[in-house]
C-alpha cells in the first residue's frame, strides 16, 4: 500500500486537480485505489458525484476504524473508490491531532482497510502548515504542483526548507508544474531556473494550463474519463505514471 | 468501485427482463443501460448425471471463460477448458470447487448450447452517479427452455441502494429459480437423468405393481447408460448400468411370490444373460480405477512391474469395451431390450404369483422384518474364529437387506430409512472392503495363472509384483475382518433395533 499525499503549502494551485486524474489515472492501470477527500470543501468527492457523508461525525471519525471503512463509497469506476468529504469534519488539523501526534496512527488507520488498495491518494486541504509534518510522515509520496511563478518559487522553497529543519525525507517530494503556458515568458524562464535549482524534487512531466481541466467541473468526471485523447489527460497519465514509479 | 463478481441471484424469467428493467425508476434512483449488450456462445457444462445441477450449481462455458455460478457466493472464473475429468482438467478457482462436488469418476460434459446476451445496467442517483449495477445474463439455449440470471454488483458504500435494486427486481413478480433450476431449464427435458430415480408407491397398491413400476424404472436406467457405455465417456455409465440391473434382479428374487415361479426364472436367465455380457468389462475397470492404490500398496522396486501388469490390463480393456459396444448396437440386444421395455410398460403378459395381490405395505414388512431378522441370525454367530463363507453370508443379506429398504423407502418416512440406511452402511462399509480384497486377491491369483502360460521376463517381473500385491492385499483383508464384530455391534445396537421394529413391524413389542 502506497501513500501518495496530493499537497502544496498554497492554495488553488491544482492540488485536488492532481489527486482526482492521479487516482483515476492509477486505477484505469488496474491498480486498486482509494481517493481521500481530506479537503472538507469537498472538492475531489464533487468531481466524483460523491455525496458528502452523512453519517460521520468529526470527533470520533479518523478514531474509529469501522467508521473510517463504512464511509468508504465506490466511484463509478473500477477499482476507484473515494473516501467522501465530511462537512461536520472541520478541519483536517483535528484529525492529524487526533492521531496524536503519532506517525503511524494515520497509516496504520489506512492500513485497516489496506487489504483493498494498492495506493492511497490524499487530497489535502490548503493551509494545514502547522500540522503538515504529520502527513509527510504518513506519505509515501508528497505530490506538489507548482504553478511556475515567483510567488511560488518562494512558496516551494518554504516548504523543501521545512523538510530540511524537520529532518524530513526531502525525496519524498515529488514536485511537478502545474497549469504551464507556454506562451508566457515568465513560466518558461521559472521552470527552468527551478528544475535547475531543485533538480532531484522535480518530475519530468508538465501538466499544461487546459481548457480540460476546468471542464471536470462541468462533466463532474476526471479528465481522462470525458477527453481521454487530449493534452491534459495524456499529461495526467504520464503524471501518474511517474509518482507510481518514484513512489 | 472494487472490481468484484457479484453474486448472483437466477431469475427463471423470460428474457423479456431486462426491458422491463432498463429505464425503470426506483425512488429517486433510475436505471439505465451501461455499454453494449454482449452476445456470446455458450454451453452448460455438467455429468451426465447432473452432479453441478444438484449441487445448485451452473458451470457455463463461452469462448474465452469458464464460470461456475453457485447460489450467495462470488462467481468464480477461469480461463477456457474443454470439459474433461474435472482432475484432467487445469487447476483454477472452478475447478477447485467442482473438486468438491463432482465425483472424480465421472466425466463433464457438454449439457446444453446456446447463445447468452450480457447487458450491464446501473442504477443512477439524482446528480447521475452510479449507485449499483446488475448484468442480465439471458441464456438462449438450442433446445431446452431459456433462462435469465441477474448479477447483482453491488458498489461499496451503497447497501441501501443495492437492497432497494433487489427490491425492485423481486417486485417484478417474474418467478425465481434457484441457479440449478436454471441449469435445469436449460438443459431442457429429457437430460434429467438419475441413477436413483424416485419410483411413487402407495401402502396399499399390490406387490405386483410395485415390482413392476421398479423394474420399468430400472430398465429405463440401464437404457440411458447405453450410448455412455459405447461411447466409452466414464465408468460410471457401465456401473450405473449394472447397478439398474442388479436392482431389477433383486426385485425378481427378492420379492417372492409376486411373479410365478417359471415366470421368475425365465426374467433371471433373461437379465442375468445381459448382466453377464458387462462382467469383464466392469471388472477391468474396476482394476484400472485401482491402478494408483495398487502401485501405492508395494515398494517402489516392484512398481515397474505392477505398471506392466496394467498395461497389459488397459489392452484387454480395450478389447472387451469394443466387444460390449458390438453387443449394445447388435440387433439382438437392441430387441430383447425392446421387449423388456415393452413387457414391463404394460405387464398384462406377466404371470403373477400368489403374493402378487399382496399390499404393498404389509409386503415390504414381511420382507424386510425377515431379512432384519437374518442378518441378526447369522451376525450374532460370527466371532473373530468363524469361516470367511459366513462373513461373505452376511454381506450378501446385508445387501439384500439393504436393496429391500431402499425399493420401499417410499412407503416409509424418509427419515426413518435414512438414519436405517446409515446405521446399515457402515457394517456393509466393512463388509465391502472385506469383500473387496478378497475379490482383488483372487483376479490376481488369475492373472498369474495366465502370466505362468506366457513365461517371458515380463512375466516374472509381473509375478513378483503381484506375489507382494497379494500379500498386502491379505493383510488388509485380515484387518477389515478383525473389524466385523465390533461393527455389527454397533449396527445392533438397541436404539436400530427399535427403529426397525417401528417401521417394519409395528403393533409387536417384543421379536
Ligand atoms: N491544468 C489546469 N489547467 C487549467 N485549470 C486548472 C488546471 N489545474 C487546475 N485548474 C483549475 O484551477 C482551480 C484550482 O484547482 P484545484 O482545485 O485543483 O486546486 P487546489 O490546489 O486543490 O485548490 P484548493 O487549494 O482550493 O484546494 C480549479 O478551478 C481548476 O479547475
Ligand atoms: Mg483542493
Amino acid at each position: 500500500m502506497t501513500v501518495i499525499a496530493s499537497y502544496s503549502n498554497k492554495g488553488g494551485v491544482g492540488k485536488t486537480a492532481s489527486a482526482v486524474n492521479i487516482a483515476y489515472c492509477l486505477a484505469k492501470e488496474g491498480h486498486r485505489v482509494l481517493l481521500c477527500d481530506l479537503d472538507p470543501q469537498g472538492a475531489s468527492s464533487f468531481y466524483f458525484r460523491v455525496k458528502p457523508s452523512k453519517k460521520l461525525k468529526g470527533d470520533r471519525f479518523f478514531t474509529d476504524v469501522k467508521r473510517f471503512t463504512d464511509a468508504i463509497r465506490g466511484s463509478d469506476f473500477d477499482n476507484l473508490d473515494i473516501l467522501p468529504a465530511n462537512t461536520e469534519f472541520r478541519d483536517f488539523d483535528v484529525f492529524l491531532a487526533r492521531m496524536k501526534r503519532s506517525q503511524s496512527r494515520l497509516k496504520k488507520a489506512l492500513k485497516s482497510v489496506g487489504n483493498d488498495y494498492d495506493f492511497i491518494v490524499l487530497d489535502c486541504p490548503p493551509n494545514i502548515s502547522t500540522l503538515s509534518e504529520n502527513v509527510f510522515k504518513a506519505s509515501d509520496a508528497i505530490v506538489v504542483p507548482v504553478i511556475p511563478t515567483t510567488l511560488s518559487e518562494r512558496t516551494f522553497e518554504q516548504l523543501v526548507d521545512f523538510f530540511k529543519e524537520h529532518r524530513l525525507e526531502r525525496k519524498k517530494i515529488l514536485a511537478f508544474f502545474s497549469m504551464a503556458q507556454a506562451t508566457k515568458k515568465l513560466h518558461g524562464e521559472t521552470m527552468r531556473r527551478m528544475r535547475k535549482q531543485h533538480a532531484k524534487r522535480f518530475l519530468d512531466v508538465t501538466i499544461p494550463f487546459s481548457t480540460d481541466v476546468e471542464k471536470m467541473g462541468i462533466h463532474r468526471a476526471p479528465v481522462g474519463s470525458f477527453s481521454a485523447s487530449h493534452e491534459a489527460a495524456s499529461a495526467y497519465r504520464k503524471l501518474s505514471k511517474e509518482v507510481a514509479k518514484k513512489a | 468501485m472494487l472490481a468484484t463478481l457479484g453474486h448472483l441471484r437466477p431469475a427463471l424469467v423470460s428474457t423479456a427482463l431486462s426491458k422491463k428493467l432498463v429505464g425503470a425508476k426506483i425512488g429517486d434512483a433510475r436505471l439505465v443501460r451501461e455499454g453494449e449488450d454482449d452476445q456470446k456462445a455458450f454451453t452448460l457444462i455438467d455429468s451426465f448425471d447432473n452432479q453441478i445441477g444438484a449441487a445448485d450449481m451452473a458451470l457455463i462455458a463461452t469462448k474465452n471463460d469458464l464460470v461456475l455460478i453457485a447460489p450467495d457466493t462470488a462467481v468464480a472464473r477461469q480461463d477456457f477448458a474443454a470439459p474433461d475429468f474435472v482432475d484432467h482438467m487445469p487447476e483454477g478457482p472452478v475447478t477447485a470447487k467442482l473438486g468438491k462436488i463432482v465425483n472424480p469418476l465421472r466425466r463433464l460434459l457438454v449439457r446444453a448450447e446456446g447463445t447468452v446476451s450480457c447487458q450491464m445496467l446501473k442504477m443512477v442517483d439524482d446528480l447521475d452517479k452510479t449507485v449499483a449495477r446488475c448484468r442480465v445474463h439471458s441464456f438462449v439455449p438450442e433446445s431446452g427452455t431459456a433462462a435469465c440470471m441477474i448479477e447483482f454488483m453491488p458498489l461499496r458504500g451503497y447497501d441501501e441502494e443495492m437492497d432497494q435494486l433487489t427490491a425492485f427486481v423481486a417486485s417484478l413478480g417474474e418467478p425465481l429459480g434457484t441457479v440449478g433450476d436454471i441449469a435445469r431449464a436449460l438443459r431442457g427435458p429429457g437430460a434429467d437423468y438419475t441413477s436413483k430415480p424416485v419410483i411413487a408407491m402407495t401402502p396399499d397398491q399390490t406387490s405386483f405393481h410395485v415390482a413392476t413400476d421398479i423394474i420399468r424404472a430400472q430398465i429405463a436406467v440401464a437404457r440411458a447408460n447405453e450410448p455412455g457405455v459405447i461411447e466409452d465417456i466414464d465408468s460410471e455409465f457401465l456401473h450405473d448400468y449394472r447397478v439398474a440391473l442388479r436392482r431389477t434382479r433383486s426385485v425378481i428374487s427378492l420379492f417372492k411370490g409376486v411373479f410365478t415361479e417359471d415366470q421368475t426364472q425365465q426374467f433371471k436367465d433373461r437379465f442375468g444373460s445381459l448382466m453377464a455380457r458387462t462382467g469383464q468389462l466392469r471388472d477391468l475397470d474396476v482394476h484400472l480405477l485401482d491402478r494408483q492404490a495398487y502401485l501405492e500398496l508395494v515398494p517402489p522396486a516392484l512398481q515397474p512391474g505392477i505398471d506392466k501388469l496394467f498395461d497389459s490390463l488397459a489392452a484387454d480393456r480395450g478389447a472387451a469395451h469394443a466387444k460390449l459396444a458390438r453387443f449394445f448396437n447388435g440387433q439382438a440386444y437392441l430387441r430383447e431390450m425392446d421387449k423388456l421395455e415393452k413387457l414391463f410398460a404394460a405387464p398384462k403378459r406377466i404371470t403373477k404369483g400368489p403374493e402378487a395381490e399382496r399390499p404393498a405395505l404389509a409386503f415390504a414388512q414381511a420382507l424386510i422384518w425377515k431379512r432384519y431378522v437374518k442378518v441378526c441370525k447369522i451376525a450374532g454367530l460370527i466371532d473373530d474364529g468363524t469361516a470367511d463363507e459366513q462373513v461373505h453370508d452376511l454381506r450378501i443379506h446385508c445387501k439384500k437387506l439393504r436393496y429391500l429398504i431402499e425399493f420401499f423407502a417410499p412407503l416409509f418416512g424418509k427419515k426413518d430409512t435414512k438414519v436405517i440406511l446409515k446405521s446399515l452402511k457402515t457394517l456393509q462399509d466393512n463388509l465391502g472392503a472385506f469383500n473387496d480384497y478378497s475379490v482383488q486377491q483372487e483376479a490376481l491369483a488369475g492373472m498369474l495363472d495366465r502370466l505362468c502360460a506366457g513365461n517371458s521376463k515380463d512375466a516374472i517381473e509381473i509375478a513378483t509384483s503381484i506375489g507382494a500385491l497379494v500379500t498386502v492385499l491379505h493383510q488388509k483383508q485380515t484387518e477389515e475382518r478383525a473389524r466385523v464384530v465390533a461393527s455389527f455391534t454397533a449396527f445392533n445396537s438397541e436404539k436400530t433395533s427399535a427403529r426397525f421394529r417401528k417401521s417394519f413391524k409395528p403393533g409387536k413389542t417384543a421379536a
